[in-house]
């Protein structure tokens, strides 16, 4: 079975955000880029399926530049068997679902992982636009899978106050949440097989074009300074509220 | 609790930018470490810190060891740390291939140590002396005892440990008197007492290899007749059953610092049952236990700037976070307060914080790179590295630790009273880097060894190989005008150095051996500082080649800009401290030796 794993380059969750230009660009200086969390519990469920001793191959990929290459070989140190980089800068959404859609056309993958959002733009639309244009099954938010044959799958979704047992037939788009599977941690010697395992870097397909563009980020506005208000003053907690709207 | 403990950007540029580390792989032993693998690796280090080290760091230190019926039990993480060490490949791997190990230069293993050791410094220790003790055997020992022992130490199911101290013998190890009795085939049946063991017995392994120092019966005193031994709790039959070996847990310490690692007093040999096996040859075992403890001494200070690392992160979190009085210009008490970072003095603690983690850590890299050096060439370029890595393994062992000690402090001290409080791990750190200066080799020891064996050693070879090496990077350094400053300073300071050594070795000449050596740990800070310098002085270099030719900008701006920045702060604080220290070292006034009329002591 060949699975495939999208992995998105986003800067780490502890990274202080800051922006330059005229605020339409990250700063990338001192920010340390990894696999996107939600997309790594796919690559940790793919290596899963080869622990319980199925046959499987996992492919890793991602859309963007030479700088996601570490990156994509790190998914090759946890246990992917080989990666892709198509290279085109991964602007929007629709971009990128386009771009993974054409490459994996004709190549016979019966599971594409990717994760629920990235954590940078948490857009949580290429796994719905790719699994469309492919014409597959789709399961988003999945917190479990297991396969109940060659053809079919049940997963668990995350919904309000619980989850939904579904069964899907493949070949499936997944997109996965916490709960599918624990991430791991590259070994040692994974690191040093990775680097021997093939990255190809495939050219976008030309046909694709942008739709959006950024304008502008922005900081959500800085929080207030607290206000303390001494424990037998009711009153004064009152107008403050009244005059804020609050009550 | 502080959430960094390391900057991972500080370990790729001394290790990638100022060392070269990376060189290693033009070398076929070492030939898979390139950059990329390099920082990959130590970003799975982190991530492996995350999970398995740094979280149970406190509750390590809350929860100690205690002997109980006859059994250490210890923190509930040491297992699965321990499992996930072996199978991240780290126990072994700066061992060869051939025996399962990852052939890693140690300037990229002292790197991932240090990430490790500032997530939690005690609970490195179990795997870091299963490391050492693997190494004495694949070194020294028989083929057949490599086989029997060293994949379950690599696997993390056996402890390692290094048996030396006995109650009248700790610097002295010459007044060993555990002996070994020759029952035949290779074995002997031992006898004696160690105290102090580190991870001497505990309940998350199956097995502990103990390699102890012992006098075989008729051995000659002294130390040239002092054997090593390889002695497991549980002796392994041909059937792979374990018989008990006779080595019983007496007492387990309790102690400042470094609460997790249970340190033991071991009986060998109480019922006469306890079964040795000789590593290497009869009288040879001090030589053998001084490769393990050079290593050993590297990762003390290798340890020791971890620490402070760890501590200066949480001060510096504290001191940015943290509003109190106000600027010294601008007192209105209508205005808010100021965060403590702002104040000067706060400032000079953080930056003497920095300095002696990033220069004591360059210092540690710098000796790691030498010692790959020694396993790759050959002839009189090795005997180079070798003769480096000798002069600078007392150095690298006390400067960190001692210096550390004063880093901590003064993380302690960014918090006022919270600092002393549980509830912020700076006193924590405080209590666990007490034991740096103590452990392999006193201060005191180190400083002898220093000045009088390595600095006269093959007519001071050493030195001259260590002064080229400075003047190498110096003459670097002479290539940015701003530098220059520090490279005259570090000039004259070598000076002074050479002169307060000739003058040494000229009580020596004369014969008095306790009046040359009697100031050596003072000698040893100045040495210690001038390496330090040294270090700072090649990182600048390094940093102002990186701003001239690579335009940084943004957090990586700031970060070459602080390096140069830490450098003059070491240049203006700490190197103008040597004044003193040469000045008493050329005075011949006699105040601490020993005289029938004592007056203090
Ligand atoms: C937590 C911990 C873990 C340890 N782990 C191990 C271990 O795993 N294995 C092991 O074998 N040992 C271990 N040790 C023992 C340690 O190595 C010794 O404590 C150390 O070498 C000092 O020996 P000592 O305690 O007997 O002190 P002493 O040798 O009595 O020294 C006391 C003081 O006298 C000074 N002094 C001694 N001799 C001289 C001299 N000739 N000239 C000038 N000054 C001198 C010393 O510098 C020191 O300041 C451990 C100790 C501790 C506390």
């Amino acid at each position: 079975m060949k699975i495939l794993v999208c992995i998105s380059h986003v800067p780490d969750t502890t990274t202080k955000i800051k922006f330059e230009g005229n605020g339409d660009t990250l700063d990338k200086s001192g920010v340390t880029f990894v696999i996107n969390p939600y997309c790594e519990y796919g690559l940790s469920r793919a290596i899963g399926f080869r622990e319980e001793g199925k046959n499987v191959s996992i492919t890793a990929l991602s859309v963007g530049g030479p700088e996601v290459e570490p990156t994509l070989r790190k998914a090759l140190a946890i246990g992917a068997d080989d990666a892709v980089r198509i290279s085109a800068h991964p602007n929007d959404s629709a971009l990128v679902a386009r771009q993974i859609y054409n490459y994996v056309e004709g190549k016979e993958f019966s599971v594409i992982f990717t994760g629920k959002e990235s954590i940078d733009f948490n857009g949580s639309m290429v796994p719905g636009m790719l699994a469309e244009y492919l014409g597959w099954s789709f399961v988003s938010f999945a917190t479990h899978m297991e396969m109940t044959g060659e053809e079919s799958a049940v997963l668990h979704r995350e919904v309000d106050g619980g989850y939904e047992v579904v069964e899907a037939r493949l070949p499936i788009v997944v997109s996965c949440q916490k709960g599918i599977s624990e991430w791991r941690i590259p070994n040692m010697r994974g690191i040093m097989a990775a680097r021997k395992k093939p990255l190809a870097v495939v050219s976008p397909s030309e046909e694709v074009a942008d739709t959006l563009s950024t304008i502008k980020f922005d900081y959500p506005p800085a929080k207030e300074a607290c206000t303390y208000i001494e424990p037998d003053n009711a009153a004064r907690l009152v107008d403050e509220l009244v005059s804020k709207g609050l009550i | 609790m502080a959430s960094k403990y390391v900057s991972l950007q500080n370990l790729k540029f001394t290790l990638n930018r100022v060392h070269q580390a990376h060189e290693m792989s033009h070398y076929e032993y070492f030939k898979d470490y390139d950059e990329d693998a390099i920082n990959m690796m130590i970003d799975a280090a982190k991530q492996f810190s995350d999970t398995y080290l740094f979280p149970f760091y406190e509750d390590m230190d809350r929860n100690e060891p205690e002997l109980e019926d006859g059994v250490v039990k210890v923190h509930h993480s040491v297992k699965p740390l321990l499992e996930a060490m072996a199978e991240g490949g780290y126990i072994g791997a700066g061992a060869p291939a051939e025996y399962g190990g990852m052939q890693m230069p140690s300037a990229l293993s002292v790197a991932l140590g240090f990430i490790m050791s500032a997530a939690n410094n005690g609970a490195m220790g179990f795997s870091g002396l299963t490391a050492g003790a693997a190494n004495l055997i694949l070194t020294f020992a028989k083929e057949e005892y490599k086989e029997k022992y060293i994949p379950n130490m690599f696997a993390g199911k056996w402890q390692g440990t290094m048996v030396l101290t006995e109650p009248q013998a700790g610097s002295s190890l010459s007044d060993i008197t555990t002996t070994a009795k020759p029952i035949g085939d290779g074995k002997y049946r031992l006898t004696g007492q160690k105290i102090f063991i580190s991870g001497g017995d505990y309940d998350a392994v199956e097995n502990i290899i103990h390699l102890v120092l012992a006098r075989v019966e008729g051995a000659p005193k002294g130390t040239k007749g002092i054997s090593l031994f390889i002695v497991p709790k549980y002796r392994i039959e041909e059937n792979g059953d374990f018989t008990f070996n006779d080595v019983t847990p007496a007492g387990i310490y309790h102690k400042l610092g470094q609460k997790g690692t249970p340190a033991m007093h071991l009986m060998f040999g109480e019922n006469d049952d306890c079964e040795g096996y000789l590593v290497g040859e009869e009288n040879k075992g001090l030589s053998y236990m001084f490769q393990l403890m050079n290593e050993a001494r590297i990762l003390v200070g290798l340890g020791g700037c971890a620490i402070a690392s760890a501590a200066y992160y949480a001060s510096l979190e504290y001191a940015n976070e943290r509003p109190q009085g106000r600027r010294l210009n601008d007192k209105d008490p209508d205005q808010p307060q100021t965060l403590i970072v702002n104040h000067p003095d706060v400032k000079r603690m953080l930056l003497l914080q920095k300095s002696i983690v990033e220069g004591g850590f360059s210092l540690v890299a710098e000796c790691a790179k030498y010692w790959d050096y020694t396993r790759v060439l050959e002839g009189e370029e090795k005997e180079k590295y070798e003769l480096l890595l000798e002069i600078l393994t007392p150095v690298v062992k006390t400067y960190p630790s001692e210096m550390g000690i004063v880093s901590v402090s003064n993380g302690l001290q960014v918090l006022g009273g919270s600092g002393f409080c549980k509830d912020f791990p700076l006193e924590n750190y405080y209590r666990d880097i007490r034991i740096y200066p103590l452990y392999e080799g006193t201060t005191g020891i180190q400083s002898m060894d220093l000045l009088g064996r390595k600095v006269t050693m093959k007519q001071g070879k050493a030195v001259k190989y260590l002064f080229a090496e400075v003047n190498k990077d110096i003459e670097a350094a002479k290539t940015y005008p701003e530098l220059s400053k520090y490279v005259k300073i570090l000039e004259e300071k070598l000076q002074v150095l050479q002169s307060v050594t000739m003058k040494l070795i000229g009580i020596a000449m004369k014969g008095n051996i306790e009046l040359f050596l009697s100031d050596a740990n003072l000698y040893m800070e100045f040495f210690g500082t001038i390496a330090v310098a040294w270090q700072w002085l090649k990182q600048a270099t390094t940093a102002k080649q990186i701003l001239l030719t690579e335009n940084p900008q943004g957090e990586d701006l700031k970060f070459y800009e602080s390096k140069i920045h830490t450098m003059k702060f070491f240049f203006a604080y700490e190197v103008p401290k040597t004044l003193g220290l040469a000045q008493r070292l050329m005075d011949d006034e006699v105040l601490t030796i020993a005289t029938e009329r004592e007056v203090a002591v």
